[in-house]
């Protein structure tokens, strides 16, 4: 009898709980259902909404403040940025620099008096590579913020996983980490790109080799092309060979006569992938990696002396500097080619590149931290300005919230991120940039040289 | 260590004798510590209730090799392979087919179960460290095929997104009641595990079935023979158990534990791919359970909740060691985590290397000890 009893209190408490656990609806008024789309879009700009300023996150328009709403002034306010990544992973080696590019540029528009003076702070988690930290970052932001508005992500995985979060948060995320499901997934919509997606970038480089075949084809070559995708697993190694963009290749006679995997590990052996890929019959290689992952294939390379014998592509991240850290020999370096979404460290009469050099330097980095990821945060960093700010104008500073971010970055039109560091346009359910140059390593650390300027990028969303 | 019990603390009937909670306060106090744990998302901040639900997981997969390796004294380093399995299968039925999540979780749990069946085979034939190396491959085998076979379903190394657990009921008096709301696609009142605050109901609810199954296990015939096997294979056969099917068995549970872990993970982090959980989380999972303490019920709980602690603290940590010391970041900040596990796992194998649940045993016994205790 107690027994029973006792089963019956439990049962009891079970359905006292489970009856808490959420507020009860009528169906007069239904809940909507999960986004399972991408929110749609507004209506396509016209024209591109403001000239570069001088000092790219600076505030520009000055909008007449409307009475009920605040646009100006906000002094004592403050708006946070959440970011979170691999500081203590495998991705660690460029996930540092995005860090510190993003406090950088932070700090800096700080001391020019924040966004129409509210300050930004910045709250940072540690994921460490694992996509359950992640998941667990973004629930103690979250938990934390209810309005919680703009959240910057730097892995491919962390963005598949939450995507459909961020859409249904409603909180805007821009994101490193430039995987197509993440951003066009069934359940995306929120998540906008600070680079092209990896299948763009792996369709130019395939228009590019197609078209200039015959003075980029190594010597021992024959006019056809055969490439062989040679690169980690996992989300983001294997983020640029989709159904569109295998269907892409054999549309312009590329063969991809290989697909070799290996370690995500700066010690990592390429050689039997290497091999794998000639045995193969490759002319070309493609690598989705970055830092330790392509210098690994320059090393297999040089050490089997097949360097020649090989077109050596990468995502945007393969050209970065922190791929020279890896690499045994600068010379082996030499050759690759990119599609370049951004400008660089040696466009130095550039204002954008001007500016960011002169955060680098006031803060003191490490010269190792100059390079792609801190580039690309301090870009970032003045797209989320320039949306916050419109976002401020339309619905005034008491409303803001990531909806309102969401409509004022797909409302703005052609943006030129620090004066053109990086150019994208997030309307028409573009969700990253699809611009970029092609460029390739003619020496030692730094030169990055220009194969073919702006180019639209081929549009292989999935 | 002799059980020593409260002074007339008596067994008066069998029952009694066989009772794993024997005292009406312990009854309360456990009753007082499941409210307290189903109550968490209404007094504690959301953080904490996320940091519950991954140790809630943890804890569920480290049951399952407690079996395996804590009661059998086989080793396995496939734990986390045999979770993407079961992460997969739930996300495919739920997904793909339709299916309840209610329903996918057992079919994940015994799908990882079937595998686990495969890689234990080499069990009869090998021990030790040949037997870690058998059980490795299927870290190695499993996601390999997840990456390159049926990529239309599995979608290669992407992965695929898991939806959200729900559950439906029908609309009564044109009102929808135990927390659901109204989908006017379905036509029913639907609630959404959505959030770690909802999600931990599940959690929690697995985690007490697995504990309460884990315990029977290991009071029951068949942990006697696994403890048998474990202890003295040999002895063990020649007093009549069949070592191949006892250790499929441990093979079996222990893999079933790690699907039903698997589909919990995959449907909180709403997608699933080859790397979601590696072979790193294997190696913790069994760090978890030497912390906590081999061949004992409540050592999964204390190894599990300790190390992802100490996970937790790394990921604190890192960021203002990185600021403290920036040229060293990325370098000194990524050995943290590790470090951690590292120095834990170091200082249990040394100074109490029977775990937290030994400990436990002492500290109780010394406060019924008391005063005499030492």
């Amino acid at each position: 009898m107690r027994k029973w009893t006792l089963i019956m209190l439990v049962a009891l408490m079970g359905l006292v709980l489970l009856a808490a656990c959420g507020s009860p609806a009528t169906p007069t008024e239904p809940t909507a259902a999960p986004p399972t789309a991408a929110p749609p879009t507004t209506a396509a700009p016209t024209a591109a909404p403001t000239t570069p300023p001088e000092a790219p996150a600076e505030p520009t328009a000055v909008p007449v403040q409307e009475p009920d709403k605040r646009t100006q002034n906000l002094e004592g306010e403050k708006i946070t940025f959440y970011h979170f990544g691999d500081l203590s992973g495998p991705y660690a080696a460029i996930t540092g620099p995005l860090v510190f590019g993003m406090e950088d540029a932070v700090k800096a528009i700080n001391e020019r008096g924040g966004i129409r003076g509210a300050t930004i702070e910045v709250r940072f988690a540690d994921t460490g590579g694992s996509i359950d930290e992640a998941v667990a970052a973004y629930d103690r932001f979250v938990g934390s913020d209810p309005n919680a508005m703009i959240m910057i992500t730097y892995g491919s995985g962390e963005v598949e996983a939450l995507a459909s979060r961020f859409a249904e948060d409603k909180i805007v995320n821009l994101s490193a980490g430039l995987s197509a499901i993440g951003f066009y997934g069934p359940e995306s919509g929120y998540t906008f790109g600070l680079g092209p997606i990896y299948p763009d970038q792996f369709g130019l480089f395939l228009d590019y080799i197609t078209a200039n075949w015959a003075t980029i084809k190594p010597a021992s070559a024959g006019d056809e092309i055969k490439l062989a995708y040679l690169s980690w697993p996992g989300a983001f190694g294997q983020g640029a060979l989709t159904p569109k963009t295998r269907a892409y290749a054999e549309s312009l006679g590329v063969q991809i006569v290989a697909e070799e995997t290996y370690d995500l590990s700066p010690t990592a052996d390429t050689t039997t992938a290497i091999l794998n890929a000639q045995a193969a019959g490759a002319n070309v290689i493609w690598t989705n990696t970055l830092a330790f992952g392509p210098a690994a294939l320059m090393n297999g390379l040089g050490a089997l002396g097949l360097k020649q014998e090989f077109v050596l592509g990468g995502c945007n991240w393969a050209m970065d500097l922190a791929t020279y850290a890896f690499v045994s020999d600068p010379s082996l370096a030499v050759g690759l080619i990119s599609p370049f979404p951004y400008l660089w460290w040696n466009n130095a009469d550039h204002p954008g590149i001007q500016y960011a050099a002169s955060l680098f330097e006031a803060n003191g980095r490490p010269a190792g931290a100059r390079n792609v990821g801190y580039l690309m945060l301090v870009t970032g960093v003045d797209i989320a300005v320039q949306a916050i700010e419109k976002a401020i104008d339309t619905v005034g500073f008491d409303n803001l919230n990531g909806e309102a971010i969401y409509n004022a970055l797909t409302t703005m039109g052609p943006i030129e991120a620090l004066n053109g560091v990086v150019r994208v346009d997030y309307a028409n359910g573009v969700r990253a940039p699809q611009q970029a140059q092609i460029r390739q390593i003619q020496g030692g650390p730094d030169a990055f040289n220009v194969l073919q300027d702006w180019t639209q990028m081929p549009d292989l969303r999935p | 260590m002799a059980v020593l019990r409260p002074s007339g603390d008596f067994d008066t009937s069998y029952e009694h004798d066989l009772a794993v909670v024997r005292q009406r306060w312990q009854w309360a106090l456990l009753l007082l510590l499941l409210l307290a744990l189903f109550t968490l998302p209404y007094y504690a901040p959301a953080p904490t209730v996320s940091l519950i639900n991954r140790i809630g997981i943890a804890i569920i997969a480290v049951q399952g090799l407690n079996i395996l390796t804590g009661y059998t004294g086989q080793i396995s380093l496939g734990q986390a392979a045999f979770m993407t399995v079961g992460g997969y299968i739930s996300a495919l039925l739920v997904g793909a087919a339709g299916w309840s999540f209610f329903l996918a979780l057992p079919v994940a749990g015994l799908g990882a179960g079937l595998v686990g069946l495969i890689f234990g085979l080499p069990s009869l034939r090998v021990k030790g460290f040949y037997l870690v190396m058998a059980t490795l491959s299927a870290q190695f085998i499993i996601p390999w095929l997840t990456r390159h076979i049926y990529p239309s379903l599995l979608n290669g190394a992407q992965g695929i997104n898991v939806p959200v657990p729900t559950f439906s009921l029908p609309v009564i008096a044109n009102t929808c009641f135990l927390g659901t709301t109204f989908n006017a696609e379905l036509g029913t009142c639907v609630y959404r595990f959505a959030t770690p605050s909802q999600f931990i109901h599940i959690t929690l609810g697995v985690l007490i079935v697995s504990t309460i199954v884990a315990l029977n296990i290991s009071r029951s015939r068949l942990g006697r023979a696994l403890i048998s096997v474990r202890d003295n294979d040999l002895a063990a056969e020649l007093l009549g158990v069949n070592l191949f099917a006892y250790k499929l068995k441990a093979f079996f549970i222990a893999a079933v534990y790690a699907g039903v872990a698997g589909a919990l993970l995959a449907h909180n982090l709403r997608h699933i791919n080859s790397q979601t959980v590696g072979l790193v989380d294997s190696i913790m999972f069994m760090g978890m359970l030497v912390v906590g303490g081999l061949g004992s019920n409540l050592g999964p709980i204390l190894g599990a909740t300790l190390v992802v602690l100490l996970e937790e603290l790394a990921t604190v940590l890192a960021p203002p060691a990185a600021a403290l010391l920036p040229t060293l970041a990325g370098g000194a900040t990524a050995a943290l985590k590790p470090l951690l596990f590292g120095l834990a796992l170091m200082l249990f194998l040394i100074f109490e290397p029977r775990g937290l649940a030994h400990r436990w045993m002492l500290i109780k016994a010394a406060w019924r000890l008391r005063p005499y205790a030492r």
